[in-house]
């Protein structure tokens, strides 16, 4: 039987408040363990919690991001189960009343056309301690880091609109890519600042059951959400297709083996309200504030950069997605440099330099003002594309300017003639019979010389100059 | 007869605060162990938080320092502050160790400990004292209690301790009781109600002595009238039910883990903390955390009623105050020794008569001494609405006036 995978994502996201949830403590769960702790988070005897404004502000910027709609009222609830990364035996989640409903991402479906996803909710939470095990000697031991008890979290649960592997990924992508515009959140799925969980059910094709779902956790990459789901439906046809049932249950991605596999029942308890956090009661005002500060979105900002400056849909597309990327390319076409090729010197150039250096812009000494320039000397033929790139790679190491950097690295284009014209002799002279190619018709061979030749002037030949004069002693 | 030591589970013997001025200055004030002072060990009267030693003052305790108050020390309590059992706090009074007396009354505890021992007792409403420091079992239920022989005792703690406070953001966005100018004789026309229903379980002996009370408050100035409440039996079920809840959430931070007690062995996390839970707990709170855990995982449609019928009891008790000033019930059943309970049951017999306010968030006055007969003092408690403490009091202290006047007939 043929059938068709229904799945909803749940997922968690870490804010990247200055605090904890409910304390002064730093929100930094790298640390020294057990360093970020108090008697709120330790949940000492007499302690009471105090919700951080900041991560408020953050999880209401993010749900709004979302296209959620805030509640006017959200209250906290313990969430009731006993494991010893709980130091008080429930966690605090907004179970009854969440922060935010009904949201939706936009993506675009394997059919090419515009699919919107549909958000349920969106609540607050706070993450647990770590557990670390260890042995000391032959004793096994479990220790506990408190560092990240209380953090704060955000978990979006989506509606199960999703049908294939593909809206999986793309949806998370798209949400990321929203997140971290609104500065709340860094998302990284290595880093476990964004966790997916997947809700998977097969139904026959044209019906619209909703069948007996089955979790799965631990993929730890975008394309791991996209291979446990799509191993998980192959999984559950094959269990059907032998009549086997489907058992409400959870399931561990296991990334070496490329499979899931059945993990123990975590119990789920009771989510009782908590008397003793304050209710969050939504003015108007304040969320008229926080809206305030909500940054143009990714998609709205692609429209305008094609319509503004030009740009290619797919341009406009590669210049929105981050940020700041999208910052720094618009101040960079404000300083008169064509926006399609600074567009262009962003994607194929800056963009793969920082993740080989694994740095964001703001991370060196790049400014918009020095790329500007960098390109504009470009443009005047002093340096030619070869010489920019290095001098790039300069300008991310180092605050010279971008003449300095030209003048002293000697990388001014060589459009000398008398210079380029010895250099093309000397080619000539020592590849004959590529000559003969040439003058037998085939063409290829120009492009091959251009590279012999480019090379003898240490990659600062001016390329027109240099064709031209090829062009006129083969003529 | 007690000894200081059977009293006390920590005896303060500071001389620091002597010396310090202040309303309360020279008033020796008895707190409980569930109460955070800096230093002391503050276990909540049980093996769970075996040698827990708070790290700071409970806002309670700082504001009586600073109003010169000079902390005696810190009493026997029930474990975790459920029902009276072991409770020493009103004794401390009686034998001479303290002036006042803080005790958490979660049901009643503050006010029936008072009648047993003669002295006045007063529940603040709901929401008025920050409960920063408090090591509480069931937050939305459980307020301050204050003890003293002399009613202006209790009114210059009052006056010490209510007001926000920004290390607890529960407390409700309102302002406070003013509680500067307490005084003055009876207004005119003042009404207190009687709930004809609460009558209804006691013994013909104690409806006469109450009579008595009753009577009292008439010569006191009180026109009195009978009063409907269909559902007062349900106060108790409601406040089983959330109270039990409450109770299981708070008492699962007791795992052995951080602080407190932790069983010796155990093969893996799961049974060290059976063992520890088991070891730790007395029997009496073992059954109400049972109790709690029951309505949590296997009948939690009872807890969410309980929740909304706490909501129709509020409103129906708002609405007999539009009839009446203060409500007078007795504080206590004759022949039920609250400190002799031992089961759950049998705790909440003996506060059937002062949890009502407990559910209410009212404030609510124990008078000593207005209703007593040779098998002791039922007690008569009066409950105003909701932040109206400072007419409470003020009520409270014609009434004592007029009873030390009788007296002296
Ligand atoms: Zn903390």
């Amino acid at each position: 039987m043929k059938y068709e995978a229904v799945i909803g994502l749940e997922i968690h996201v870490q804010l990247n408040a200055a605090t904890k949830l409910f304390c002064d403590c730093p929100n930094r769960p790298g640390d020294e363990p057990n360093r970020n702790t108090c008697p709120v988070c330790l949940w000492l005897p007499g302690a009471l919690p105090k919700l951080s404004r900041e991560a408020l502000e953050k999880a209401t910027l993010a749900c709004l991001a979302l296209n959620c709609t805030i509640q006017p009222e959200s209250a906290f609830d313990q969430k009731v189960y006993y494991y010893p990364d709980l130091p008080k035996g429930f966690q605090l989640s907004q179970h009854h009343k969440p922060l935010a409903r009904n949201g939706w991402i936009d993506i675009i479906g394997e059919d090419g056309k515009q699919k919107r996803l549909r958000i349920h909710h969106i609540h607050m939470e706070e993450d647990v301690a770590k557990l670390v095990h260890e042995m000391e000697g032959r004793t096994p031991v479990s220790l506990v880091d408190f560092n990240r008890a209380g953090t704060p979290l955000i978990e979006i649960v989506s509606e199960p609109d999703m049908r294939s592997p593909y809206d999986a990924m793309e949806y998370v992508k798209a949400l990321r890519t929203q997140l971290r515009y609104t500065g709340s959140a860094d998302c990284s799925m290595e880093q476990g600042t964004l966790r997916v969980d997947a809700n998977i059910s097969l139904r026959p094709f044209g019906t619209d059951e909703l069948n007996t779902k089955v979790e799965v956790k631990n993929m730890n990459s975008i394309r791991n959400v996209g291979d446990a789901i799509a191993y998980e439906i192959v999984r559950q046809g094959e269990c059907l297709d032998r009549d086997e049932p489907i058992v409400l249950h959870t399931r561990l991605w296991d990334p070496e083996k490329r499979v899931t596999m059945p993990m123990r029942g975590k119990f789920s308890g009771p989510c009782v309200p908590d008397p003793s956090v304050a209710r969050i009661v939504v003015t108007d005002d304040w969320l008229k504030d926080i809206r305030r500060r909500l940054p143009e979105m990714p998609g709205r900002k692609a429209e305008r950069f094609s319509k503004e400056y030009g740009l290619t849909p797919e341009e406009a597309s590669n210049m929105s997605q981050e940020r700041e990327i999208s910052e720094f390319f618009e101040e960079v076409a404000r300083q008169g440099i064509p926006p399609r090729k600074a567009a262009s010197w962003i994607t194929t150039h800056l963009v793969p330099a920082l993740r080989d250096r694994d740095v964001t812009i703001t991370e060196t000494p790049l400014t918009s003002g020095r790329f500007a320039r960098l390109l504009a000397i470009l443009e005047t033929g002093v340096i030619n594309a070869h010489a920019a790139k290095e001098v790039l790679l300069q300008l991310l190491a180092s605050d010279r300017s971008p003449d300095e950097i030209v003048e002293k690295g000697k990388y001014r284009q060589v459009s000398d003639n008398s210079e380029l014209e010895a250099i093309v002799d000397k080619i000539l002279a020592d590849h004959p019979s590529d000559v003969d190619d040439f003058r037998g018709g085939n063409a290829k061979v120009m492009g091959f010389l251009m590279g012999l030749a480019m090379k003898a002037s240490g990659g600062k030949a001016n390329p027109r100059l240099l064709k031209e004069i090829f062009t006129k002693k083969l003529g | 007869m007690r000894t200081t030591a059977d009293i006390f589970t920590y005896k303060n013997t500071s001389q620091q605060e002597r010396a310090k001025g202040g309303p309360l200055a020279g008033k020796r004030v008895v707190i409980q162990p569930n109460m955070c002072a800096r230093g002391w060990l503050t276990d909540a009267g049980s093996r769970a938080l075996e040698g827990f030693i708070a790290l700071e003052d409970a806002t309670v305790v700082a504001r009586l320092r600073e109003a010169g108050a000079q902390l005696a020390g810190s009493a026997r309590m029930g474990e975790l502050g459920f029902g009276l059992k072991g409770d020493t706090g009103a004794q401390a009074i009686a034998a001479g160790e303290a002036d006042i007396a803080l005790i958490t009354d979660t049901m009643g505890e503050a006010r029936v400990a008072a009648a047993a021992h003669g002295l006045f007792a007063f529940k603040a409403s709901f929401g008025v004292i920050s409960r920063f420091g408090l090591v509480g079992l069931v937050p939305s239920i459980e307020s301050w209690g204050v003890l003293a022989r002399d009613l202006e005792d209790i009114i210059a703690v009052m006056r010490a301790v209510t007001g926000k406070d920004e290390n607890d953001p529960s407390m409700p966005d309102e302002e406070p009781p003013d509680l500067s100018n307490i005084g003055g004789p009876l207004m005119k026309g003042q009404t207190a109600g009687v709930i004809k229903e609460c009558l209804g379980g006691l013994s013909v002996e104690e409806v006469r002595l109450f009579q008595t009370g009753l009577e009292r408050l008439e010569q006191a100035g009180f026109t009195m009238q009978e009063v409907s409440f269909q559902d007062f039996g349900l106060f108790r079920v409601v406040h089983n039910v959330i109270g039990s809840v409450e109770a299981s959430s708070s008492a699962g931070k007791y795992d052995g883990v951080r602080y407190g007690h932790r069983a010796s062995s155990a093969k893996h996390w799961n049974e060290m903390y059976l063992n520890t839970r088991g070891e730790s707990f007395g029997t009496l709170i073992k059954e109400y955390l049972f109790q709690g855990a029951y309505f949590q995982f296997e009948n939690y449609r009872a807890f969410e009623n309980a929740c909304r019928i706490r909501g129709r009891l509020v409103r129906d008790t708002a609405d007999l105050f539009k009839n009446v000033s203060v409500l007078a019930f007795p504080t206590r059943r004759l022949g039920l020794n609250a400190a002799a309970a031992t089961s759950a049951r049998e705790v909440y017999d003996a506060f059937s008569l002062t949890l009502p306010a407990n559910i209410t968030g009212q404030p609510a006055l124990h008078v000593p001494s207005f209703a007593r007969g040779p098998e002791g003092d039922m007690g008569m408690q009066l409950a105003a609405p909701r932040l109206a403490d400072a007419g409470l009091l003020e009520i409270g202290k014609v009434l004592a006036s007029a009873m030390s006047g009788a007296e002296r007939k």
